[in-house]
């Protein structure tokens, strides 16, 4: 399964995913304002090896991860925010969802500065939460009463994105290192440029902590996000719904 | 010129605006009432009015207004600027158009109408108009970074790469120093200008300004993957080769990145040992990663093959990955791998330490790869499918898996009904999970089974929704049981319906259509400009999707049969016959209405009205006045309407051959030759073998060769010099006895060649025989039994019901012989 950024052109395909998998929906307007808005920060993961069908073949999406910023942080902090995950039941335990994730939450520290990225999960959705918690190192922030628009309540979950800080500062001196093999090419010798990296937050916790060590992939079929549209792309807080 | 006003109305008509941006209407329609008894021909408070009562969605009343405030104030700017505005919310962009030019002519100054226009000059796709708007609009406001960005879109979605460029590079030049590393819309404007720069072929250039300016650039994927880019196609091949590894470092799931490091190191397709030692590398560094260890298998053969394949099926059968046969079929094309899988698995399967005790690892899981491999078309023994499925079954009674994969099996053998049983046993084992209760409706649907469906469905739908499960799956674009429940009630011949269905489908891509409208403005805003270039000339194609092309062959194929039947008056028996299930059908229709109404206003009596709240936008829903379909149905031009349908499809995937087809006989039947042979010549090129483009190659021949009187000789000799497929000279009835020949094996070549006959004046009942017969053919699957089936159906043969007991007879599970 191949794991890349989405396109415009995935997008009906990620919405025929997540009807066919999750029930939370929303019409194309709302995928389009996140592939407009964070173009970044939203993942695709796809069978590639299928063979073609016909002149007008479209990539079959088995997975996906839309995300996005939060436009106006309470919290002042800026973070990302999953809008929505899901992998088919017949491609799962592939860890599929967290390779997803990681990409996403890459790219939101390195485009966005992110300090932590949230989600919401239903209560009900054990497997969801498995996924979250024990897969992928979530905590539970808070209960948000009622926050479905079937009356049930959703966990708040966030992760700090200090680890991830770490690993993008280390992919950008690893360019850097490959800069300077590159003979008189690159104008490289910007010694500014490591203390103005995206660490800038406090002291990292579990540095180095091996993402590849936490073998259990299980279940990766997850709601998040609510199930309302939007009709007008109007930025604003999500909890004024 | 406006006419003026007191200061008194001057400051109530200001109100109006107010009000209809606040979108307090009545407010709005309040006021302009007011000014308007004091002066009746006051024109832009009649605009005004008309642009109020139109958002109230009364536009049969805005637009005479719109049009009476122009003749009585026709050099107003607001006159004009409502009535584009009018035109432009009925989609009549070319009138909208103009209006806004008039408007801009009467007051060259106002921001307003000039960015109106602008926005639907990039709608529509002019161009050359919206850089002249946007030539206007940086005059007015060069401080800002997004006039400058707008101006440079214009040109490169023009085309002019150069002046796209060059519009960028003077706006760069007037920042006095270099932005904050932060700042998103700057960052995003240096990978704009470096696509622009790739865009016209110089990748030295836009590796120069990529190492120059976007070094520190917050877009770090899209710079790792555009320096990869540049230096491979610059022959910078040691670079590139350190470029793509950084790649696959940060991402080790994606292909492309592998196929280019290759390419980058120059290793020849051949060269096996040194391709996979790659592979092994990376297998090695990350152990989670699929890719590295599943590639080689593309390119290994024979004993190397099987070595990798053991060990990676064994690796992947122990962990039970349930998507393991998804991976690998493709490699099924080649038959010795295909063999070769399927023996690994055998042989695994018997084997002493695999784990026979799990419910899904180990014999469990090679059990379901074997039922999977035996369902797969390339490789089908359904019995043989069913064999493993049920000894997987056996290990685990509750998986949902297994028992979906038993219900494709059953479809696979035509028994749709059962497999739609099946189907909803799979989904009674987890009923949390909506990928299986999917399936199950869709499973429903093809077994013609639309209320079921809805109801299954209707387990994950919003259940505030208001008009219940179908509301929500219309209101959230869901193609896919829109497509299928469309499907199935054509297949019962509930055409209402069906081309409810489709129109409603219909309806989305064209809400797709729209949804760019908001962005050409609101990209600007967030300054994601590559994001935005993508998505517009995404949606100059985004119709040459499959659904698309499906459902608009739905339609079309509908509306052909509706143009096809009879009129209801006519006087011979078949004509009575279906005048009277006309009639039958139309009561069932309103009883069915009139049900639908009355559980509707049950379910909205019994909501609580504290939670209505969720429908966000507060907007009135239109009530539906035609939820059958009758008026739709009941259509006196059917091939007009399949026009709709039809011309999208043939502009966007000409390359479609079903698409071809359909609009050939489309074009025929309104006497459209010319489009119609273009349409077969298509065809011809995509697939010159195809049974139903020979079928139209001896209608066309034959069109020829009578000669219709209403066609023009001039247009006949066009015509004649352009079909090509048969000569002039040639026997018709032989060169379709050749045709028959050359495909004899195939009974749908066959099937084609006798309709083709019967179109030549074969006596019918001898043609029914030749089709009756094609049971008998050596090949024959229950498909073509089926197509044989239909063509009896259509021909009101008295041989159909014969045929079918005989088909039954010989395939007794196949839902469709029964249909």
């Amino acid at each position: 399964m191949d794991i890349r950024l989405l396109t415009t052109a995935d997008l009906p395909l990620i919405q025929h995913a997540n009807l066919e998998n999750l029930p939370e929906n929303y019409f194309l307007k709302y995928y389009l304002y996140h592939a407009l808005s964070w173009p970044q920060l939203s993942f695709v993961a796809v069978d590639v090896s299928r063979p073609r069908k016909g002149p007008y073949d479209y990539p079959k999406i088995v997975g996906y991860v839309l995300a996005k910023m939060e436009e106006e942080p309470t919290d002042g902090v800026q973070h990302g925010h999953i809008t929505s995950l899901s992998v088919m039941r017949t491609h799962r335990r592939l860890g599929i969802a967290e390779k997803l994730m990681r990409q996403s939450q890459l790219a939101m520290v390195e485009t966005f500065q992110a300090k932590y990225v949230s989600l919401h999960v239903r209560v009900s959705n054990v497997a969801a939460r498995h996924l979250y918690e024990d897969t992928l190192r979530f905590r539970n922030e808070k209960t948000e009463s009622k926050y479905y628009a079937d009356g049930e309540d959703a966990y708040s979950m966030r992760l700090d994105l200090d680890d991830v800080a770490e690993l993008a500062k280390r992919y950008a001196d690893e360019e850097e290192d490959k800069d300077k093999d590159e003979s008189g090419r690159a104008n490289g010798g910007d010694a500014t440029i490591k203390s103005e990296g995206v660490d800038e937050g406090e002291a990292v916790g579990e540095v180095g902590r091996d993402p590849e060590a936490d073998g259990k992939e299980r279940k990766i079929k997850v709601a998040v996000g609510r199930g309302l549209g939007v009709g007008d792309l109007v930025e604003k807080d999500e909890s004024k719904h | 010129m406006p006419q003026p006003l007191a200061p008194k109305e001057a400051a109530q008509f200001r109100t109006i605006i107010r009000s209809f941006e606040d979108k307090q209407y009545k407010r709005g329609l309040k006021t302009a009432e007011l000014i308007l008894k004091k002066h009746p021909k006051h024109g832009d408070t009649m605009a005004m009015k008309a642009l109020i009562l139109n958002s109230q969605g009364k536009s049969d009343e805005a637009f005479p207004l719109a049009k009476e405030a122009l003749t009585v104030d026709m050099k107003s700017h607001i006159c004009w600027h409502v009535y584009g505005l009018l035109y432009r919310s009925v989609k009549n962009f070319e009138e909208a158009i103009k209006a806004y030019k008039f408007a801009l002519k009467l007051d060259p100054s106002s921001a307003q109408i000039q960015r109106d226009l602008a926005i639907l000059q990039v709608h529509v796709r002019d161009y050359q108009g919206y850089i002249q708007s946007r030539t206007a609009m940086l005059q007015a406001r060069p401080q800002l970074r997004s006039s400058w960005t707008a101006l440079a879109i214009a040109h490169h979605l023009a085309g002019s790469l150069t002046e796209a460029e060059k519009v960028l590079t003077t706006y760069e030049e007037t920042l006095k120093s270099p932005p904050s590393r932060f700042d998103i819309e700057h960052s995003e404007a240096v990978m704009y200008k470096n696509s622009i720069i790739a865009e016209q072929g110089d990748y030295q250039r836009a590796l120069d300004h990529l190492d120059t300016g976007a070094k520190h650039n917050l877009d770090r994927l899209a710079v790792l993957e555009c320096r990869a880019d540049y230096l491979l196609k610059l022959g910078r091949k040691e670079d590139a080769v350190k470029a793509y590894r950084l790649l696959i470092d940060r991402n080790s799931e994606h292909t492309l990145y592998y196929e280019k490091l290759e390419e980058a190191m120059e290793l020849s397709p051949d060269d096996v040992v040194a391709r996979k030692a790659i592979y092994d590398e990376y297998a090695a560094k990350f152990p989670r990663c699929d890719i590295a260890r599943r590639v080689p298998l593309d390119f290994l053969s024979g004993d190397e093959f099987r070595q990798v394949a053991e060990s990676y099926l064994t690796l992947v059968l122990n962990k039970g990955v349930p998507s393991l046969f998804a991976n690998l079929k493709h490699l099924y094309s080649d038959s010795f791998k295909k063999d070769t899988l399927r023996e690994i698995v055998e042989k695994y399967l018997t084997s002493q330490d695999v784990d026979s005790e799990s419910k899904d690892k180990g014999e469990a899981a090679a059990l379901y790869y074997l039922a999977q491999h035996y369902n797969y078309h390339m490789s089908r023994d359904l019995a043989k499918a069913h064999e493993y499925v049920d000894r997987a079954i056996e290990k685990d009674a509750k998986s949902v898996d297994f028992h979906m994969t038993k219900a494709r099996i059953l479809k696979h053998e035509g028994n749709i009904k059962e497999a739609a049983e099946m189907m909803n046993q799979a989904r009674k084992l987890d009923t949390k999970d909506r990928y299986i209760n999917s399936k199950c409706a869709k499973y429903q649907l093809r077994n013609n089974e639309n209320e079921k469906a809805l109801k299954t469905v209707g387990l994950f739908t919003r259940a505030e929704t208001v008009g219940g499960p179908l509301a929500d799956l219309l209101e959230m674009q869901c193609i896919w049981f829109l497509t299928e429940d469309g499907e199935a009630y054509a297949r019962q011949g509930n055409t209402g319906l069906a081309l409810k269905r489709f129109h409603a489908l219909n309806n989305i891509f064209e809400v797709w259509q729209d949804d760019q409208f908001d962005f050409h403005s609101f990209s600007l805003r967030k300054g994601q400009i590559r994001a935005y270039i993508d998505m517009v000339r995404w949606e100059d194609h985004f119709r040459d999707h499959p659904v698309y092309t499906r459902v608009a062959l739905d339609a079309v194929n509908l509306y052909l049969k509706m143009a096809e039947k009879p009129s209801a008056n006519g006087t011979n028996g078949a004509d009575e016959a279906d005048a009277l299930e006309k009639k039958k059908a139309a009561k069932k229709a309103r009883k069915e209405q009139q049900r639908l109404e009355r559980e509707e206003a049950e379910r909205q009596a019994k909501q609580d009205p504290n939670k209505g709240g969720h429908t966000h936008t507060g907007e009135v829903k239109k009530k539906d006045e035609d939820p059958l379909g009758l008026t739709l149905a009941a259509t006196t031009d059917p091939l007009g309407e399949a026009m709709k349908f039809l011309g999208p499809m043939l502009q966007v995937s000409p390359k479609s051959i079903e698409a071809q087809i359909a609009g050939f006989e489309v074009y025929m039947r309104r006497s459209k030759y010319v489009l119609a042979l273009q349409c077969l010549n298509r065809a011809l090129g995509i697939d010159a073998e195809n049974p139903r483009v020979h079928e139209q190659v001896v209608a066309f021949r034959k069109l020829l060769d009578n000669a219709p009187s209403d066609l023009p000789p001039k247009v006949l000799e066009t015509l004649k010099a352009e079909f090509k497929p048969v000569d002039e000279t040639a026997d018709l009835s032989k060169y379709n006895e050749a045709f028959q020949t050359k495909h004899q094996a195939s009974p749908l070549h066959v099937l084609s060649a006798i309709k083709a006959r019967l179109l030549l004046g074969v006596d019918l009942a001898k043609c029914e025989k030749e089709v009756s017969s094609l049971i008998e053919h050596a090949s024959a699957t229950f498909t073509d039994a089926v197509a044989a089936l239909e063509t009896l159906k259509t021909w009101r043969s008295k041989e159909t019901d014969a045929f079918r007991t005989a088909a039954l007879a010989k395939w007794p599970n196949v839902s469709r012989l029964s249909e």
